[in-house]
């Protein structure tokens, strides 16, 4: 039988996905080994393995498609676990990476400056230097080249990033550069940043080249070891690595351009909610969705608007302006640090307040009995009866509840003289309001209305405080998937094969050269037509391209992202239709525009999309009584749950396997799934879909 | 209390919220270079009777004293009503100075005035004599020449004022950068304005009118309960604005702080200072409270609200025509936003560190040298069309406090840190300019147990046409000092470099023209250090080094670290023996000296 597996490993689980021709789904949970992803993904393997009475070596034998994602290339930078790496600059700018672009947020918070990407003493300064228009102001001199490379190798370096000023108006220097690195230093993994990212801010490209570079040999060694075991194991299919822009490569695109696997596996949630979206609801419906993905210390944020996966332009590792931008695109995916360790604490002037510190999973909440005393979101949920303590990650952990009480009470009831619940329940208020204005800001900054979207919510924790949240923003539906504990490894089992590819070019719309723009835009397109090509072997149901412009008014420096109607510009109209499009976005996302002002466009690009073929996805049984007549089963408990609305009320449990579609389970309720808990609060509604996943309907 | 704490904290955060959303569309939207790179911008709720109820993360000098903005709209006006916008920059009605641009838009709910919108921001242009928005010379507000707005209507049923719009455009250099920032601030107090018309929706006038109510005294318990855990005491700090034109001894500045623990309050007198000067650098009233205020601030817990319930714990003591306090029509006050406003914060929160170990700040880098220059000319490559732009290249070293090093990319006291750097690139595409170089400078760091953070070296010139760079240095002659034994930075030194190479120095305050072929320099001063260096981590001094910010020299003679010996990839390591025996030798010589 033909199976597909997909598998995200996270920093503490690997999470394994397996697929049948029917659409059955099977979840299994290894714990992530970080010497090597196999061990992981064969103890994940070895659960589903159990539930099909069958071995890992079966199902991989079975198996057609196996895409993976994986934090290990995140995890790697933010413990400095990346390969030594040396930068290659322009003469006079040997502190880019170090300067960064300025900015901070708070003015009054002293905090500590973080060091450079790679330090200032494996910075080589070549003596060279290009003008904004392409000229040749210094030619390089090459044997400021061979002096870095001598010094580079005496130091011991295991890769090197090359960013020259404006090498994306004329790479003829770094294209050198790269030459003789590849002579001297024969083997040596570099990154030259006009290749990897064409875009203009040389501290952006050098950033991006700096992390590509130093990824490189540790990601050549993680992905081609993974591909081995697989291998040896019987694994004789397709193999993809998810990446940052939402869909699929070969491993080694990947080995080549490490970086877009920053995230590979969060961007894979938003990708798994369109396509739950797309089947659970109205086409205006799925095109709006806002995915949260829930974890222990954060709470991730992602977009679809107007049907497509979200897209942006900025990430950082280690903060904000303060830590390091990726630079490159990449699906919209923002953390905001209000996950279940975020502590819970009384203020001087007695404001109840949650976060920013987190007691994260180790020691992690009271309620663990690792160590953890201070009271967290995690702890609320405990004492209102949201969590069995019993049944925690589908019961592999069991919780001490006398201790999320006494951390509670404690910390919170007693200062501000509340009862223990009403303590428990303000936590999650303000949990919620944090996550709530960060969504806000998330929506409103890219034109969109927040009450106007679906929720899809994924993750263990998901279904604890996501209607809420929903009735905060003024959502009217959220959507949980049952799988909404694998949302990222279910994502990557739908995942198409996505690439972007750019060239800058400056022009302006009042006096535009077509022919320098039609080159820019063919230039992309004919290394997207590659890309595609290269999917030859491999299974598809079709393939587009999709054409966009960076571009801003005069005098502006931010830059919107604006879609092309047409792959080239061929006359007068089209432009015309480029300043229209401009001012569209810019009214959506700016609440104004300036009819008759020209526009600035910056760098072309080209999106191309191969559709992959997918798994079918299974109904679950219908809702149907002996009788013929509809019911609901009745609940496996009544226990009591404590909510704002209604205090401690009688609440029924459900098992959610038990739930046949077309359930309908009105609040207070709490569904128990085996990667998830659905609470259904007082004023809301929980419907079991035909596909077994969770309609909750919120009331204003 | 009265009001539920849920709520209180749930509305309090949204605010935050709804500042931010205005602050993202300002900065992204924004059009002139000193907003959407410098982030010289701030937004900020007021309420319907005129007190600051929420900013977010503002600019501390754009913030403080936005309340009185929308005072003088009520003032002026008596017939606000829902779809109006309001312009005003006028330094005597409670504006920062006339460069900074504000839109204030009403927001009302069932018919009530609840709250004002508002948006600031430092315009690239205001109309001035000279092509800058920093007029130092200025002897009055004619001699500045720019066009000053008293709180006027700019927009009614959400429609501009076309003849307003039309002066302006008439007035104001490179015209359409202008209305861009104009419709980013527009833009952004709509968006305000929606949010806010949302929450009054959702909770109705009454309980938001409670809430207000609420939060400014809550506020005022976290302030009052910070003061508590101060010391008591009455301390004097001064400093000094390098000499320039009308005040060839430079001007000093003096700053009396009172502190009452028992009573809650903190007092801040100012009155203690010469008269206004015949020149732009006089500080507007609010610049002169928002400057003293922000160095307090920066002094101590930074976790507190800073709002009108706050400064009711905050007394400020000013007087009439004095140059830190309330200036007199027609003094200028061109400059007060940088300049004289800066000395007044680092010399409050040096004076804070003077008087009581653990708190206050080192001093910071001042002033608006040549890599922070607002340049013009014209750019042959678009058809000879004007330019006229501040530029962010430099970097100047943040002050040193008792717990963390210098902020490195600080740009100067009065933004904080907040504001972003230009990118080489994006100057190089936009304007006629080549870039030379952009280096930290080494040892121009303050030292200290926690060091100041290091300036840089930065050149730029025009490609072709000549190009006029005004500037306003500071720190030339009176450099960032440090406090508790630490010691100051390197001063801020303008250059110029020859076609030939060579450098020459420039004055320090100057509109330079710079022909084609030469570079505009600056080496920009670092911070100030707090502590005695010889207490610093002899790993953070290696690191130091390390990174190019202290020579070897000065780490041996300054912070008594020697090393043995350097690896091939440039790490250090430390003589133990050595160091111990040089820090010895260094606290003798102290002794003996």
């Amino acid at each position: 039988m033909a199976l597909r597996i997909s598998v995200d490993t996270g920093g503490t689980f690997t999470d394994v996905v397996v697929a049948d021709e029917e659409g059955n789904l099977r979840i299994g949970k290894g714990l992530t080994s970080t010497k090597r992803a196999f061990e992981g993904i064969l103890a994940g393997l070895a659960q589903v393995a159990d539930e099909l009475g069958s071995t890992p070596a079966a199902l991989l034998a079975d198996a057609e498609v196996f895409t993976y994602g994986t934090t290990r290339a995140t995890n790697a930078i933010v413990e400095h676990k990346t390969a030594k790496t040396a930068f290659f600059t322009t003469e006079g700018f040997p502190d880019i990476l170090l300067l960064r672009e300025g900015g901070k947020l708070d003015p009054f918070k002293q905090i500590p400056y973080q060091p450079p990407y790679v330090p200032r003493r494996l910075t080589y300064e070549l003596h060279e230097r290009i003008d904004s228009e392409g000229e040749v102001y210094i030619p390089l001199d090459e044997a400021s080249v061979i002096d870095a490379i001598d010094r580079a190798r005496l130091a011991g370096v295991e890769a090197i990033a090359v960013c020259l000023i404006w090498s994306i108006v004329n790479a003829a220097h770094e294209l050198r550069v790269g030459e003789l690195i590849a002579k001297h230093l024969p083997g040596l993994p570099f990154t030259l940043s006009h290749q990897l990212n064409p875009v203009i801010r040389e501290y952006r490209r050098s950033s991006s080249a700096a992390i590509d570079a130093s990824l490189k040999p540790l990601m050549q060694d993680y992905l081609q070891t993974m591909e081995r075991d697989l291998r040896e194991a019987g694994f004789a299919g397709h193999l993809f690595i998810t990446t940052s822009f939402g869909g699929a490569w070969r491993p080694e695109e990947v080995v080549e351009r490490p970086i877009y696997s920053i995230g590979s596996g969060p961007s894979m949630a938003p990708v798994a909610a369109l396509t739950y979206g797309k089947l659970e609801l109205s086409e205006a419906e799925a095109s709006e969705l806002l995915v949260c993905d829930t974890g222990g210390t954060t709470f991730d944020v992602g977009l679809v608007t107007g049907g497509e996966v979200g897209f942006a332009n900025e990430t950082w590792i280690g903060g904000r302006w303060v830590g390091h931008i990726t630079g490159v695109r990449s699906v919209d995916v923002k953390s905001i640090g209000a996950g279940g360790g975020s502590i819970a604490w009384v203020d001087a002037g007695g404001l109840l307040r949650v976060g920013p510190e987190s007691a994260g999973s180790d020691p992690g909440p009271a309620c663990y009995g690792r160590g953890g005393t201070r009271a967290t979101v995690t702890d609320a949920a405990v004492v209102l009866g949201y969590v069995d303590p019993t049944y925690f990650l589908g019961g592999r952990m069991t919780l001490d509840a006398a201790a999320a009480r006494t951390a509670v009470g404690r910390d919170v009831a007693e200062p501000l003289k509340m009862s223990l619940e009403e303590a428990a329940a303000a936590i999650l208020v303000i949990a919620n309001e944090n996550i709530v204005g960060a969504i806000r800001e998330l929506t409103i900054a890219r034109g969109i209305d927040p009450r106007e979207v679906t929720l899809v919510a994924g993750g263990g924790a998901a279904g604890l405080n996501i209607a809420p949240i929903a009735r905060e923003l003024g959502s009217k539906r959220v959507l949980i998937p049952a799988t909404a504990g694998a949302l990222s490894a279910c994502g990557a089992l739908y995942a198409d094969f996505v690439s972007e590819f750019s060239t800058s070019t400056y022009a302006e719309t009042r006096n535009l050269d077509a022919e320098a723009v039609n080159g820019a835009l063919a230039a992309a397109e004919a290394r997207a037509d590659r890309f595609l090509c290269s999917l030859g072997d491999v299974d598809l149901t079709g393939s587009r391209k999709d054409f966009f412009v960076e571009a801003r008014y005069r005098s502006q420096v931010w830059e919107l992202d604006v879609p092309l109607a047409r792959p080239r510009i061929t006359g007068p109209a089209d432009v015309t239709a480029l300043e229209e499009a401009f001012h569209q976005v810019h009214q959506k996302v700016f609440a104004v525009h300036e009819p008759g002002q020209y526009v600035e466009c910056l760098v072309w690009k080209t999106r191309a999309t191969a559709v992959a073929k997918k798994p079918p996805v299974r109904a679950r049984a219908a809702l149907v009584a002996g009788d013929g007549s509809a019911s609901t089963p009745p609940p496996i408990a009544i226990e009591p749950a404590y909510f704002r609305e209604t205090g401690s009320v009688p609440t029924p449990r459900y098992d959610g396997e038990l739930l046949p579609a077309g359930s309908v389970i009105a609040g207070p309720a709490v569904i128990r799934e085996k990667t998830t808990t659905v609470v259904v609060y007082p004023g809301t509604t929980a419907t079991v879909t035909s596909l077994g996943n969770y309609s909750l309907e919120i009331q204003a | 209390m009265s009001f539920d704490p849920v709520l209180l904290a749930v509305i309090a955060n949204r605010l935050d919220t709804i500042v931010r959303e205005m602050e993202n569309t300002l900065l992204r939207s924004g059009r002139s270079a000193v907003l959407n790179m410098a982030r010289d911008f701030s937004c900020a709720i007021i309420t319907g009777d005129n007190r600051l109820l929420a900013s977010a993360e503002g600019l501390p000098v754009h913030v403080i004293g936005m309340e009185k903005l929308a005072k003088a709209v009520s003032d002026l006006h008596d017939d606000i009503r829902p779809g109006d916008a309001y312009l005003h920059n006028d330094p005597y009605l409670g504006n920062t100075h006339p460069a900074d641009h504000v839109i204030l838009v009403p927001v009302f709910h069932e018919g009530k005035h609840l709250f004002t919108a508002a948006a600031k921001a430092h315009q690239a242009d205001t109309g001035n004599a000279l092509p800058t928005t920093y007029m130092p010379y200025a002897r009055d507000i004619y001699e500045e020449g720019g066009l000053i707005f008293p709180a006027i209507r700019v927009q009614r049923d959400n429609r501009d004022e076309a003849d307003v719009i039309r002066m302006c455009k008439r007035r104001i250099r490179v015209p359409d950068q202008w209305y861009g920032d104009y419709l980013a601030m527009v833009g952004s107090a709509r968006i305000g304005e929606a949010g806010l018309s949302d929450l009054a929706r959702r909770y109705g006038n009454d309980l938001i009118e409670r809430f207000v109510e609420e939060w400014f005294d809550y506020s005022e318990r976290r302030i009052a309960h910070v003061i508590s855990q101060m010391p008591a005491g009455t301390f004097f700090g001064h400093g000094c604005h390098d000499p320039f034109g009308p005040a060839p001894d430079g001007i000093p500045i003096n700053v009396k702080v009172t502190v009452d623990p028992v009573a809650g309050m903190v007092e801040l007198d100012l009155t203690d200072n010469i008269d206004c000067l015949p020149a732009g650098v006089n500080e507007s009233e609010t610049c002169s409270t928002n400057n003293v205020m922000t160095g307090m601030f920066n002094s101590i817990d930074p976790d507190i609200p800073h709002n009108s319930g706050t400064f009711r714990r905050v007394k400020v003591l000013l007087r009439e025509n004095c140059v830190v306090g309330i200036p007199r029509f027609p003094a200028s006050c061109s400059v007060a936003t940088t300049n004289v406003g800066e000395r007044l914060v680092v010399t409050t929160q040096k004076a804070f560190a003077d008087a009581w170990d653990g708190y206050g700040l080192a001093e910071g880098a001042c002033g608006i040298g040549p890599a922070f220059a607002v340049v013009s000319g014209t750019d042959w490559r678009k058809g000879d069309d004007p330019y006229v732009n501040q530029k962010f290249l430099g970097s100047q070293g943040g002050p040193a406090g008792p717990e963390y090093d210098g902020w490195i990319t600080y740009g100067n006291s009065v933004t904080n840190g907040l504001m972003f750097r230009d990118s080489v690139e994006v100057d190089e595409q936009k304007y006629p300019i080549r870039v030379g170089e952009i280096r930290v400078r080494e040892d121009s760091e303050g030292a200290g147990r926690r060091r100041g953070a290091p300036g840089t070296r930065v050149t730029f010139g025009p490609k072709r046409n000549e190009m006029t760079a005004a500037y306003v240095t500071d720190g030339f002659v009176y450099p960032p000092r440090g406090v508790r034994g630490g010691g100051p930075a390197a001063p801020s030194v303008p250059f110029k470099v020859l076609v030939d190479g060579s450098e020459v120095p420039l004055p320090p305050i100057s509109a330079e023209l710079i022909a084609s072929g030469e570079l505009v320099g600056h080496l920009l001063s670092g911070g100030g250090g707090y502590g005695d260096p010889l207490d610093r981590e002899q790993d953070m001094v290696r690191l130091d080094v390390e990174a190019r910010f202290v020579s070897v020299a000065r780490a041996r003679d300054i912070y008594g670290v020697v090393f043995s010996h350097e690896a091939a990839d440039g790490t250090l390591h430390i003589d133990l023996l050595g160091t111990e025996a040089r820090r010895a030798e260094l606290r003798a010589a102290r002794r003996t000296a």
